[in-house]
């Protein structure tokens, strides 16, 4: 705490009057929190003072300077005029006070080292009948309320109350009243009488300083919440200098799981709450950005974020109804007002540095030849063919060895492949707050370079939102916001020689480029490396040739009239739209071999989609006595339409010129495509919230979702929800426990939908294609699914049981819910015999369920003057099992398909397991005999004969563990993100260590591979794929303990002090310095970059992986100013 | 002020409460409802068409590197057949081993079983609706039709082969109802297949022409030479039905026709007859194709199945990957006379050698390690366009003289006839004997020592056009060699190149797991 803070210059004593006004008992709230360390600087200090014809503020002014002192008190109660000469020696402060205050027209308290002074007015109680009244004012819970106001009423006599929460005031006349106030808390008139000890409990007020929560159509006093509701702050979100708001919540909400699945710019978020409830739908959230739905959300600006609400259980989420069962997160972004009248201009800016945080151990040019040449001794063992026996490596070819055979070059291609980056974003903000309106304007700039060659991503995002409330009956509000992203993707997806893969399985013996010039692959003309190597691209030649672009643009905006009715009673009516154009366009040169040689390929598609809804709304709130009303009835219509189309993939380009600028120059078009289809929702909304007395919490939600995506038979469905809580520390019992501050229990149970199934899944339609009929495209159709009239949505039944605590002074605090979700009717691709010539037809078939707890345990582990040290430890547990499936609980097998490997979807196990064979070890020499019924010879893998389940990629465990300090003004957060319970499957195992010579690979198999005398291992025995094959299937060899501990931030900050800004004119100021993904510590089996990956969007996948995009380790510098 | 505001909530609401009733209603555009369909002669084509790409002609497509199409599942199955890259497909270690598991092969089994039923699935459609859509003619109707019942016997034609008895599917499936069947027996199958293939002949007024020269639709020659393998098949194992008169019938019939005619030699190497059947697609000794070409249906990478995997860093080709996905195993190459078989001779059926074509190893010529094909090697795909173009062909008029002369022997025995038949093929192939002097040596044969003879020739003939499969498990006699010198054993006992000794189950696939699973009704083939 600065002293100057509050005496500021003459000049700015309106300010500080008004300071005085306003926060007068916040600030000595905060005080008497400080003032917890014993009060003996008032009596121990003694100094000198000496001042001429100086003005009471100047000798305050002058006792600040030489002490610790800080003052406060309002100017127009100050004798202004009055000029002081002292010369006081050794004196201690109340002396100089005595001396100076004159004591019939003030008092003053000392807290700690602050001195208020008010003012006594002796004209109104000086005829009367005086006494001398003391005591202590309390909160419910007993506490004392230091800084609570005790007036005599109808004057301007009175007191503050110290830290303790006591006061004392003299001269009152006894028939006075005296009032008892303090913000937030209702107010209390005792009249005197003949008491001469007042103790007085205050309690909280309907309307104060109490926090609320955005829970869907309106808010809610955080105390009166009966549902789980998370929350995010901008300061949270901004701290991690992201591009995308995801990943910034990432570890802020318990409960929220936010995989980053890719160190690519444009690389997909996954975003998970309480676990994955679908087969087959979608499980992201719901994204509510200021009451409009958006799709997405992941390219939103975070710097436009103010706050994010994510609501979790049913009670919080059944207002959502059809579309809330995957969790939803209410965001709320920054508008004109917020930073107080008049005009603020803010810059937030960041510049990062990333760089590739790990490399893989692979074989160097040696090592890959010495693996070549174990390979080509191993020919007899495994070759049957009788010509290869004998065969050496040829060492001839002048291009990649010197005339004794030796490499010439040893490329470390993750080097080449990747960068060190740069990337910065720019925030300007003006927002300005007048009487009756107000008006923000927001731009941002981010350019996000990614560490793979030539991969970002770019955003411009401007944003302005108007408020105003022309009259008393009406307020309005306009909110627009224009994105436009552009990136440059790489290639993700699939199991081809592209980058991702080609950085780690490329030759080191190849350089990049050949002495003239011309780019290198594995297959070059001419080379006479008999090894075989599979065919290659170099890394660097497709990054920097090839083009993944993509353009996306967001318009979202909307505009709200509310209009108060009735004192309590509002009509609230917002439209709002989400329209998203978004244009890839790919082109692959034609001198990309195993991937667009000879003829190269390009094309351009589109996705356009349009959403936009219209909800009104009555709100009704009633505070009465001991009754608190908050009741909500609405409706809503919404409709989103998507037009699609492609260009087809055109090929048979003579040169790489047009990229895909002319696709009219390809000799070889595809058939365009394009598709167009709509969805809309009409539906009505109610909830009524109610709190007897604050200790007893209620709250019911409903909601009737009519989809058009649901068959004829099931238009609408209904999703109620309830919700109760008992605030116990409000109870008598436990009202006087110092130590609680707050206990709540609560629990709700209720019932969300997931409506999204793919358009038009109950009819069953004519797909339309061509056929080569005789040289020419014929006209090919058939129907592709059996209609289903009775198709509705997923439903979610889920009960939440938790507890809000706060402790000790508010220093722990502790949140705690139990869940259990059953998602049930699942719309499942109801796998039907195939003899119908269907495979599946989409039915309500099928059951998961996913329980767990989430915590929030948030403490003040170490208040001092100076230092403070708080901890955020946030866990979710979560287990999942499919508890039906189909109509005979089949087992479904699903991507990846890659060698004899697969997600199963299997009845008790959870979803995303892998399913394969399990490795038992090598075939030992002495094993020779067991190993040829098999077909296999020892030094090959010893596998299970039936495949089995051998690990699952959604973890149990998932949390942070945030520490924050505050030194001054320097702050330093060391954030932890942990998983655990989860597994990761590595299936680049395959090509990288079960299959050698044809490619690079890690050097385990050079160095643990089997050998005769190396039997004890679970690595195959080199052998050269091309001539004497491989032996690779999917296993547990290549299944990893997929939990890890992340530094996922360390971020030290500097925030100057505002009486050092508002010497430049400035409102707030702080520079800092962070490190994110600053050391990652995971499995020893695991040998990628992270283990936490997909090769697949779906929700299958998750954790399984063939190559990866690696993830950079960042270091960041920024600066938020405002002024 | 406040009156209006009431009045405009009120109506606003009663706006809401009675919204529009088409707002919810689900109007596909890029999608055609299934009631809408069949309303225009063009759509009841455009069914059809599908069928010449769903289903067993798909079985064809090479859509991967590593393992041959489905097709080539036959020549992986008998053992006959490697893949290089085995290593990492299991399925063709598990067909040697004699160890195809309906749990672990289930994707490999579905491959056949799925695509198989959504071909005759489509066809059902096809055969019921295309005879009531507005303003077809009877008789562009009954052609139609004709080809849909084509292609409905040839996926129950082989998923008979492959599974044996299967659930016997007639009628479209329109609603989610009657899902679970039995399997029918064999000889329903079979009957189905049959009576499809004679209502084609006899009332589809289908062209009797080549398959290319009809447009490359169905033909009556299709139609007639599927047939003719049907009769064949049931003839022998299991049915043994006695219909070698009727696959003789048949299949003369197209020998007969002059419509229809054998590619003869020409004068070079380059010429040959097999040199022509790998590089023209349009002959009238194509009676059933698969068409592809660049641009709308390409063939993949059956090209690259010409070479051995190390080829594909040699820098010659415009593919990156080559695999010997369909190598015939020594013991069946030995069915050749390697001196005197003019399809057994270099860059024939066969290729050993490569003589590099560019680069610094320009006129270099190296051996492979082993015998490849050369039968789907298409210079233009593998030099310049990546492209593969090449027709498959599934029935030519050749084997219908291998069936005939088979069928005419088990009827009326080993004579003029039937060795006539014989001999014309054996005689393109000759490099030193004239057809009389082949059938003077035949007409010495003992029946049994013909039929084999048609069995080892049919090999000789048909090596890459995947028959060996079902000419075992029709005959149940295993090519094999006995010191070095081809011959036939019983296949149940007999013992593969891997190994491993045929059992009774062997002959049948297992139903696919997950179609176990699906249909409670289905009983698994025994043994599995």
């Amino acid at each position: 705490m600065q002293k100057k803070q509050h005496f500021p210059d003459h000049q700015w004593s309106g300010f500080k009057k008004l300071l005085l006004v306003m926060k007068l008992t916040t600030f000595l709230l905060f005080l008497s929190v400080m003032g917890m360390a014993a009060n003996t600087y008032a009596q121990g200090t003694r100094f000198d003072l000496n001042v001429k014809n100086a003005t009471v503020i100047q000798v305050f002014d002058e006792i600040e300077r030489v002490t610790e002192f800080g003052f406060l008190f309002k100017t127009d109660q100050m004798d202004l005029s009055k000029h002081y000469t002292l010369d006081i020696k050794d004196a201690n402060i109340e002396n100089i006070l005595d001396e100076v205050l004159s004591k019939d027209q003030y008092s003053y308290n000392l807290i700690d080292k602050n001195i208020v002074i008010t003012k006594v007015n002796v004209n109104t109680i000086q005829d009367e009948k005086s006494v001398k009244v003391s005591g202590k004012v309390t909160d419910q819970g007993g506490l004392p309320i230091p800084g609570a106001t005790v007036v005599v009423k109808g004057t301007t006599t009175g007191v503050v109350t110290d830290s303790n929460g006591t006061y004392s005031l003299s001269n009152i006349p006894a028939n006075a009243t005296l009032q008892f106030s303090f913000v937030g808390m209702k107010t209390q008139d005792i009249k005197v009488g003949n008491q001469t000890v007042i103790n007085v409990v205050i309690e909280e007020s309907s309307i104060g300083i109490e926090e609320v929560v955005a829970v869907g159509y309106g808010v809610q006093r955080k105390s009166d919440l009966a549902g789980s509701v998370g929350i995010a702050d901008a300061d949270q979100i901004l701290k991690y200098s992201s591009f995308s708001a995801l990943q910034a919540l990432k570890g802020k909400v318990a409960g929220v799981n936010i995989f980053t699945n890719s160190g690519n710019p444009s690389g997909n978020t996954r975003v998970i709450i309480r676990g994955v409830n679908s087969i087959n739908t979608s499980s992201n959230p719901l994204y509510v950005v200021d009451g409009v739905q958006m799709s997405d959300f992941q390219f939103v600006n975070p710097n436009d974020i103010e706050r994010v609400e994510v609501l979790k259980d049913a009670s919080a989420a059944a207002i959502y109804g059809a579309r809330g069962a995957n969790g939803v997160i209410l965001v709320t972004t920054k508008r004109g007002s917020g930073e107080g009248q008049g005009t603020t201009v803010s810059y937030n800016g960041w510049v990062s540095l990333g760089v590739l945080a790990k490399k893989v151990d692979l074989m160097d040019s040696n090592e890959f030849m010495q693996m070549q040449d174990i390979g080509f001794a191993n020919f007899s063992k495994y070759s049957q063919s009788k010509n290869s026996a004998g065969l050496t490596v040829d060492r001839s070819d002048p291009l990649l060895f010197d005339a004794q055979g030796n490499p010439l070059y040893n490329t470390d291609w993750q080097d080449e492949a990747t960068r060190d980056v740069i990337s910065h974003n720019h925030q300007f903000s003006i927002q300005q707050q007048s009487k009756g309106s107000s008006v923000g304007a927001f731009l941002n700039y981010t350019d996000q370079e990614g560490i793979m060659l030539n991969s970002y991503m770019k955003r411009l995002n401007g944003k302005i939102t108007y408020d105003a409330d022309p009259t008393p009956w009406l307020s309005t509000g306009i909110n627009l916001m224009v994105n436009h992203v552009w990136a440059n993707d790489l290639d993700e997806t699939g199991g081809g020689q592209t980058a991702r893969r080609t950085m780690w399985e490329m030759p080191p013996i190849i350089p990049v480029r050949f002495p003239d010039g011309s780019w290198s692959n594995s297959q070059f003309t001419g080379n006479k490396l008999n090894v075989g190597l599979e065919a290659m691209s170099n890394p660097v030649h497709e990054l920097t040739t090839r083009k993944m672009n993509r353009y996306k643009t967001k318009i979202f905006g909307n505009t709200s009239l509310t209009f108060h009715i009735l004192e309590g009673l509002d009509f609230k009516t917002q439209m709002g739209l989400d329209a998203n154009l978004n244009t890839d366009k790919n082109f692959s040169p034609n001198d990309l071999i195993n991937i667009s040689s000879p003829n190269g390929s390009a094309n351009i598609s589109t996705y356009d989609s349009y959403f936009w809804q219209e909800e009104s709304f009555l709100t009704y709130m009633k505070v009465s006595n001991k009754h608190r009303i908050n009741a909500l009835a609405g409706m809503s219509w919404s409709q989103q339409t998507v037009a699609t189309s492609n260009t087809g993939t055109v090929s048979g380009f003579a040169t790489n010129f047009f990229g895909y600028d002319n696709l009219g120059a390809g000799t070889i078009p595809s058939a365009p495509s394009s598709d167009w289809n709509r969805w809309a929702m009409n539906s009505y909304f109610v909830r009524g919230s109610y709190t007897y007395n604050d200790k007893y919490l209620a709250t019911v939600t409903a909601r009737v979702d009519g989809s058009s995506r649901f068959g004829l038979n099931n238009h609408y469905g209904f999703f109620p929800s309830a919700a109760l809580g008992w605030v116990i520390s409000n109870e008598n019992f436990l009202k006087d426990k110092s130590w609680l501050n707050s206990l709540k229990l609560h629990t709700s149970y209720g019932r969300t939908g997931s409506s999204e199934i793919s358009v038009y899944s109950t009819l069953a339609t004519i797909n339309s294609g061509t056929v080569l009929m005789n040289g020419t495209r014929g006209a090919s159709t058939y129907v592709d699914r059996l209609a289903n009239p009775d198709l509705k949505w997923e439903k979610t039944d889920q009960f939440d049981f938790g507890f809000n605590l706060s402790m000790l002074d508010r220093r722990i605090n502790l949140d705690l819910d139990y869940y259990y979700k059953l998602t049930s009717d699942l719309l499942l691709a109801r796998p039907i015999p195939y003899i119908t010539g269907f495979s599946s037809v989409i039915d309500n078939i099928g059951e998961v369920s996913n329980r767990g707890i989430d915590i929030l345990l948030t403490t003040t582990n170490v208040k001092a003057r100076n230092f403070t040290w708080e901890s955020t430890v946030n866990i979710n547990y979560n287990t999942n099992r499919i508890e039906k499936l189909g109509a005979n609980n089949e087992d479904i097998l699903t991507n990846p398909g890659f060698v004899g490997g697969n997600v199963i979807l299997r009845v008790g196990e959870s979803l995303s397991s892998f399913y394969g064979y399990r490795r038992l070890g090598i075939w030992g020499s002495s094993e020779a005999a067991e190993a040829a019924k098999v077909g296999a010879v020892p030094g090959q893998a010893k596998r299970s004969t039936e495949r089995e389940i051998l690990g699952k990629g959604l973890p149990n465990w998932t949390g942070s563990f945030i520490n924050t300090f505050n030194y001054k003004n320097w702050d330093f957060t060391v954030d932890l993100q942990f998983v655990a319970g989860v597994d990761t499957w590595q299936l680049y195992m395959h090509s990288m260590e079960d299959r050698s010579g044809i490619a690079n690979g890690f050097s385990t198999i050079l160095y643990n591979g089997w050998t005769e005398n190396n039997q004890n291992t679970m690595v195959q025995q080199i052998r050269q794929q091309n001539y004497s094959g491989q032996d690779s299937q999917a296993d547990s060899h290549w299944v990893s303990d997929g939990s890890y501990i992340r530094g996922n931030l360390i971020q030290l900050g500097y925030t100057f002090d505002n009486n050092t800004l508002t010497r430049f004119g400035l409102k707030k100021l702080r520079g800092y310095a962070s490190v994110s993904n600053a050391f990652l510590i995971d499995s020893k089996d695991f040998k990628g970059y992270d283990p936490e990956a997909t090769s697949n969007n779906d929700q299958f996948g998750q954790n399984i992986f063939f190559y990866q995009y690696p993830r950079p380790r960042t270091f960041t510098f920024g600066v938020n100013l405002s002024f | 002020m406040k009156q209006i505001l009431y009045y405009g909530l009120l109506s606003l609401s009663l706006i809401g409460l009675n919204s529009c009733n088409g707002f919810l209603k689900e109007e596909p555009r890029s999608q055609i409802s299934a009631s809408q369909f069949y309303a225009t002669p063009a759509d009841a084509t455009s069914a059809v068409n599908n069928l010449y790409k769903s289903g067993f002609p798909s079985f064809y497509d090479a859509g991967s590197a590593y393992m041959g199409p489905t097709v080539m599942y036959g020549g992986y199955i008998s053992g006959l057949f490697d893949n290089q890259y085995k290593g990492q497909e299991k399925f063709v270690q598990d067909c040697q081993n004699l160890a195809i598991d309906p749990v672990v092969d289930n994707g490999n089994l579905l491959s056949i079983w799925q695509n198989c039923y959504v071909a005759i699935g489509r066809a059902n459609n096809a055969i019921k609706y295309i005879p009531t859509t507005p303003d077809l003619s009877t008789a562009e109707a009954s052609k139609l039709v004709s080809e849909a019942r084509f292609f409905r016997a040839l996926n129950y034609f082989h998923l008979v082969k492959m599974f044996g008895g299967v659930p016997l599917i007639v009628e479209p499936y329109e609603a989610i109802e009657n899902l679970y069947i039995e399997k029918s027996s064999e000889a329903d199958v079979y009957n189905l297949v049959v009576t499809d293939l004679i209502s084609a002949i006899e009332q589809g007024g289908l062209t009797d022409a080549p398959m290319p020269k009809n447009g490359f639709r169905i033909s009556k020659g299709s139609v007639s030479a599927l047939l003719a393998d049907v009769y064949l098949n049931i003839s022998g194992y299991p049915l043994n039905a006695g219909k070698y008169a009727e696959a003789a019938t048949v299949a003369k019939s197209l020998i007969n026709n002059s419509a229809y005619s054998l590619i003869a030699n020409g004068s070079t190497p380059e010429e040959s007859a097999y040199n022509v059947l790998r590089t023209s697609d349009i002959q009238n000794e194509y009676l059933y194709v698969i068409e592809y070409n660049s641009t709308i249906s390409n063939g993949g990478w059956r090209p690259t199945f010409c070479f051995p995997n190390e080829a594909a860093t040699w820098g010659e080709f415009t593919y990156s990957i080559s695999n010997n996905a369909y190598r015939p195993v020594a013991q069946i190459l030995s069915a050749y006379d390697k001196t005197n078989d003019l399809r057994a001779q270099e860059k024939q059926y066969f290729h050993t050698k490569y003589t590099f074509t560019k680069g610094n190893r320009k006129g270099e010529t190296i051996t492979f390690s082993d015998v490849t094909p050369y039968f789907w090697f298409e210079p233009e795909a593998l030099y310049s366009t990546n492209i593969s173009q090449k027709d498959q062909t599934h029935y030519r008029l050749s084997e219908m003289y291998l069936i005939a002369a088979e069928a005419v022997a088990q009827t009326t025995g080993v004579n003029a006839e039937s060795a006539g038949y014989l001999a014309t093929i054996k005689a393109r192939a000759s490099m030193n004997k004239t057809k009389e002097e082949i059938t003077t040596e035949l007409l010495a044969l003992t029946k049994d020592e013909f039929i084999k003879e048609v069995w080892k020739e049919k090999i000789r003939e048909l090596i890459f056009e995947n028959k060996i499969w079902n000419d075992i498990t029709r005959t149940r006699m295993y090519p094999t060699t006995s010191n070095g010198v081809f011959t036939f054993v019983p296949i149940i006992g007999a013992q593969n190149p891997w190994g491993k000794t045929f059992a009774v189950k062997n002959l049948l696939l297992p139903f696919p797991n997950e179609e176990i699973q699906r249909n409670p009704k289905l009983i698994q083939n025994t043994g599995y």
